[in-house]
């Protein structure tokens, strides 16, 4: 899995009907059932499948309803355990240094900070440096005392080399090359330039703007970082918040120089990702260097200004769109002309246009190279900064035609998924009532409310590699074991929710166990493909449990397998319902070491509980003061498809994070780097502004439940990508303020607003 | 953070005695939410931190018969925002000080702190850029990212000054004493801050290192006060004002008797809107009267680029809050 780039994600995705149009084949059993106290012959039918399936909705008592995530005690208690909060016996803090600027030829002595009491390590990493953050040095101590001490003793002297951190310092003739071939990418070009040119011109409509966002962090709550527990020897275990733990292992080994059967990974709660912790990563390889030089565990969290510069980044871009319209609202055409600013990296974007169907088009897509670090995947990579110049075109041409921007989406929209979705939000929000639905709302110097719109898409679907034990013991308990990590995202209470419900309990009857590479493998967490990828896994092996079971429990119910019934705590046959044997006692009838059942992501088991292909859509409506130029979101509208929700409260968790961090996005943030110091100006959280209690609006989160779907898909990523463009075009909407370029800073509403003398 | 000794002096004269003879860096610590992170910024390495915090009598407010009230340095400012007395007779500085920072700040900083904290200028804040606050011959913003920079009063500095509470006691006329181990002052706390341009370009008042600010005195307003802090800051919590208005108005029916108006965070004092004054006073009572109010408390305003911006927000500010009071 790449670190930079997003798995691609079909742009319009037709909803798989697959998994629900397999035929339905029953068989009949022949059995006796007491009528009367008269045994009688009778035939009963079953479901014959030559596999797992999710079953009928309305049957589901656990799946598809409000669950309360099983770890949130421990979280909201303080007791779960973080990476940051591993504390091992003999351990030392390590800290690293980063280089200020850009690029630098660095010296550093480290005599002094190893003569420093409770130094253990002083070691220089680099002295000629690339981008801004670059780490230069580690040092060790016995507390972070003793390490912040030693990191304040290096003698570093740093000559600044020629840099470029912006689009005009690269782009500017006599840039110093920040990669070999120079500061800019190979373009994608795609369609034809002259054909969407003249589909353009001869529109009644037309426009020609640029729109821009900045680049902006994953700000995950817990940084980046790892614990080695080495101490020499032959063995190694690696603490590490990373969204894939299996891949940890590998990469640890190799820089210990074991081998892979002797290293263990554990993620047993972790911070947030959001697509930046993939990989053990720079702070990881030099953890374990330490670790190897002193034989001692290693404690390497990023500190927060650290994690700001060096941990990875949502790329920016800014891209000229050229658009014309019909008067019937369908777009004739469009050319975009794009450029991506993902530092080091090549950025992401996805190929314009974004969802739409836009006629004929051309699309030129470059990556702009900078000296800062690399732009990582980050939730729903490219899709968001796709849709931001998408959706304003939209609007900016409906203004001009006075078309309804309802109606301009749906006309544009071939897939009628996003035209009921788009229906719904615009009526939750008050839509049909607004008064500025074909032309924005005045710049009267009061306050005035407008609406917006954007949609999404995304892929989801999954992938082999994941494995699982469900272990049902002679007391009653349930164990499910994969080695899965749970990003905050709700895996965890997933896992156990299939497997309570496939045996009939609750979800306190069953213990996940999870994040621990001697668990069975798991593929890592991204591009939303870990519900495709682990729920197939865990339901292969709860059936195959139960399958396992109800053949040892045939013979003491005095029925056939196939009519074996766990419901509601009760195991009973489906011939004699009144029957029932408690779940723990017919557990209590399992030899001493229980059952164990094992299962897996099976390409065609799998194609029938998981899918690909989702729509969303969202709606914002806005406050703007158009006096001082404040801008309060008042409510965002959201709705999702994902087939079969296994849990909807995980659903609309993640429909609501979303648009919290769209709203952020859209409002507040922004890396900023002063180009001529060549320093990082708000890396760290009062000056790097996250949207807080304060700024979250009322919100509503649908899950789209006419998609029927009996498959499940992830869908953190759909999520994120519309809200901040629906804001945007909520604030044009309202008082006819038109910002191209994020975050809607005070400064550029009163400019767009024409106050700015 | 570098290490430093703690002292912790169980009365005011210990506390300015250990100031009296700095044989080493000293830094007076109060409730920390700014010295703090100066320190873990590397801004300041005091060796010696003098602790106000088991100093008693400095954690009180007090009222006067007369409707003169006296508050305590070491007060902090959630309890400034909760005291019934402070809400009900001197509204601005309750508003102001309920727009400071979050609530865990406000439970923990104090007024004394809160008048005495330093610029959040971005330069300043950062060790590598040698401004001219830390001893450097620059002040970076003037050229460089300036949207939350000064556009009234700066230079050769254009730090703001990030207090809410400064404007707010500015516009109710008070006083705050100044003590040093041989005596102390009363100073005007218009006065007490300074311009970069009048003084130390390092300091941003006339608080001399071997002194404690003890006491901030309001004096009784005159019956029929209306008053209101309005504050402009991006985030709605933990965040600095981009400009903000403390206003102080006495009517007399339609029309306005007189009236104090000191802007927040766009210069690098508290800032006496003198000319938006005048066009108060005696005027009446409604929007065109806002208007040339709003005019005048940006007169002489000048931006750089990025905090043109600031210039149109103060004055919707202003007639915002002169809104508020109708």
């Amino acid at each position: 899995m790449s670190t930079n780039e997003p798995t691609g994600a079909p742009l319009a995705p037709n909803q798989d009907p697959k998994a629900q149009e397999k035929p339905r084949k029953t068989r009949k059993i022949k059995t006796t059932k007491d009528v009367n106290g008269v045994p009688q012959e009778i035939e009963i039918e079953v479901e014959d499948v030559d596999g797992p399936r999710w079953g009928e909705r309305k049957d589901l008592k656990v799946l598809n309803t409000e669950l309360r995530r099983v770890d949130g005690p421990v979280k909201v208690t303080g007791r779960a355990r973080y990476t940051h909060d591993v504390r091992l016996p003999g351990m030392v803090y390590a800290r690293l240094l980063c280089c200020p600027y850009p690029s630098a030829e660095v010296t550093i002595d480290v005599q002094d900070a190893l003569k420093l009491p409770g130094v253990e390590a002083a070691i220089v990493l680099e002295t000629k440096t690339r981008f801004l953050g670059q780490p230069i040095a580690v040092v060790a101590g016995r507390t972070s005392d003793h390490a912040d001490d030693a990191l304040r003793a290096l003698k570093v002297t740093y000559k600044p080399l020629p840099w470029a951190v912006d689009r005009a310092q690269a782009l500017a003739e006599g840039a110093p090359n920040v990669r070999k071939n120079g500061n800019k990418g190979k373009p994608g070009q795609n369609g034809d330039r002259a054909e969407a040119e003249a589909a353009i011109a001869a529109a009644p409509a037309k426009l020609e703007a640029t729109y821009s966002v900045p680049v902006q962090h994953h700000a995950s709550l817990e940084t980046h970082g790892v614990v080695i527990d080495y101490r020499g020897g032959e063995e190694a275990t690696v603490y590490i918040s990373t969204q894939w733990t299996f891949a940890a292992v590998g990469q640890v080994a190799e820089l210990l120089g074991l081998k892979a059967n002797q290293v263990t990974a554990i993620v047993e709660h972790m911070g947030g990702g959001f697509g930046s912790k993939f990989d053990l990563g720079s702070e990881g390889a030099v953890a374990c260097r330490v670790a190897k030089e002193l034989k001692k565990p290693v404690h390497l969290m990023l500190r927060r200004p650290d994690e700001f510069v060096m941990a990875g980044n949502r790329s920016g871009n800014r891209v000229t769109y050229k658009a014309g319209m019909n008067a019937d609202g369908t777009l004739a055409g469009l050319v975009a002309n794009a450029e991506k600013f993902g530092g080091l990296g090549d950025g992401s974007m996805a190929r314009p246009p974004y969802v739409y169907s836009a006629g004929k088009t051309y699309s030129e897509v470059v990556a702009v190279y900078t000296n800062t670090d690399s732009n990582r995947a980050m939730r729903a990579p490219g899709h968001p900064q796709a849709s931001f110049g998408m959706e304003a075109v939209l609007d900016e041409l409906a203004y001009q035609l006075g078309l309804d921007l309802l109606e301009v989406r749906k006309a544009n929209l071939k897939d009628k998924v996003w035209h009921r979705q788009l229906e719904r939000v615009a009526k939750e929000i008050g839509w049909f009532e607004h008064p500025h639905r074909t032309k924005p709302g005045p710049n009267s110097g009061g306050k005035e409310l407008g609406i917006g719109f954007g949609i999404s898409t995304w892929g989801g679907g999954g992938s082999g590699g994941t494995e699982c034990d469900v272990q049902l013991a002679k007391d009653g308990s349930v164990t499910v074991s994969v080695g899965t990590q749970d990003l905050g995202t709700g895996s965890r209470t997933l896992v156990t929710a299939i497997v309570a419900e496939e045996f009939g309990l609750q979800l306190g009857d069953v213990v996940a166990r999870i994040g621990n590479s001697r668990l069975p493998s798991a593929t890592g967490s991204g591009g939303s493909t870990t519900t495709g990828s682990l729920s197939p896994a865990v339901k292969d092996a709860a059936w195959n449990a139960r399958n396992a079971f109800a053949e040892h429990l045939a013979p003491i119910l005095k029925t056939e397998a196939a009519l074996v019934r766990f419901a509601g705590g009760k195991v009973f046959s489906q011939a004699n319902p009144n029957a029932a044997m408690t779940w723990k006692q017919a557990c209590a009838t399992l030899r001493d070491a229980g059952l164990n059942a094992h299962g897996k992501w099976d390409k065609d088991r799998a194609a029938a509980l998981m899918g690909n292909g989702v729509h969303g859509a969202q709606a914002a409506k806005v406050e703007v003061d158009t006096l001082t130029g404040r801008v309060r979101v008042l409510e965002m509208v959201g709705i999702q498809d994902c087939g079969l929700p296994i849990n909807r409260t995980a659903v609309r968790s993640q429909l609501n994070g979303g648009m919290v961090q769209s709203l952020s996005y859209a409002l507040f943030e922004e890396r900023v780097i002063d180009p001529v110091l060549g320093l990082a100006l708000n890396a760290n959280f009062e000056d790097y502004k996250l949207a807080g209690p304060s700024e979250i609006p009322k919100m509503t989160s649908i899950i789209d439940d006419d998609d029927q779907r009996s498959a499940t898909i992830g869908m953190a990523e759909p999520a994120i990508v519309p809200g901040h463009s629906a804001i945007a075009n909520a604030v044009h909407n309202a008082c006819g303020a038109r910002v191209r370029d994020l975050p809607l800073t005070p400064d550029k509403v009163l400019a767009a607003l024409g106050r700015i003398a | 953070m570098k290490s430093f000794t703690l002292f912790n002096p169980k009365s005011l004269g210990d506390a300015v005695g250990a100031l009296a003879a700095p044989t080493s860096s000293v830094k007076v610590l109060a409730g920390g939410q700014d010295l703090l992170t100066e320190m873990k910024e590397h801004l300041v390495e005091p060796d010696k931190l003098v602790n106000l915090k088991g100093v008693p009598g400095l954690d009180r407010i007090e009222f006067t018969a007369a409707g003169a009230c006296t508050i305590g340095a070491l007060v902090t400012v959630g309890a400034l925002e909760e005291h019934a007395g402070v809400r009900e007779r001197l509204r601005v500085l309750a508003e102001a000080a309920g727009s400071v920072g979050s609530p865990q700040i406000r439970s923990v900083g104090t007024v004394g702190g809160n008048l005495c904290q330093r610029p959040r200028c971005w330069y300043y804040r950062s060790e590598h850029a040698k401004c001219l606050k830390k001893g450097g011959d620059e002040c970076f913003s003037f050229s460089g990212q300036n949207k939350y920079n000064a556009i009234l009063g700066g230079g050769p500095s254009y730090i703001v000054h990030p207090s809410d509470l400064a404007p707010a006691l500015v516009a109710l006329g008070a006083t705050v004493t100044l003590k040093c181990s041989t005596g102390e002052r009363q100073v005007a706390l218009e006065r007490f801050f300074t311009l970069p341009g009048e003084g130390d370009i390092r300091r941003e008042t006339v608080l001399r290192d071997d002194e404690v600010l003890t006491h901030v005195h309001v004096p009784a307003p005159a019956a029929g006060m209306q008053s209101t802090y309005v504050k402009f800051r991006e985030r709605g919590s933990y965040d600095f004002a981009l400009a903000s208005v403390a206003l102080a108005l006495w009517r007399d029916g339609a029309r306005v008797k007189e009236a104090r108006v000191v802007l927040g965070g766009v210069a690098p004092i508290p800032w006496r809107a003198k000319a938006a004054e005048a066009a108060l006073a005696g005027a009446a009572f409604e929007a065109a009267t806002f208007a040339r109010a709003a005019d005048g408390a940006v007169q002489g305003a000048e931006g750089f680029g990025q905090n043109d911006y600031k210039i149109p927000l103060t004055k919707g500010l202003v007639q915002r809050a002169l809104q508020s009071c109708g």
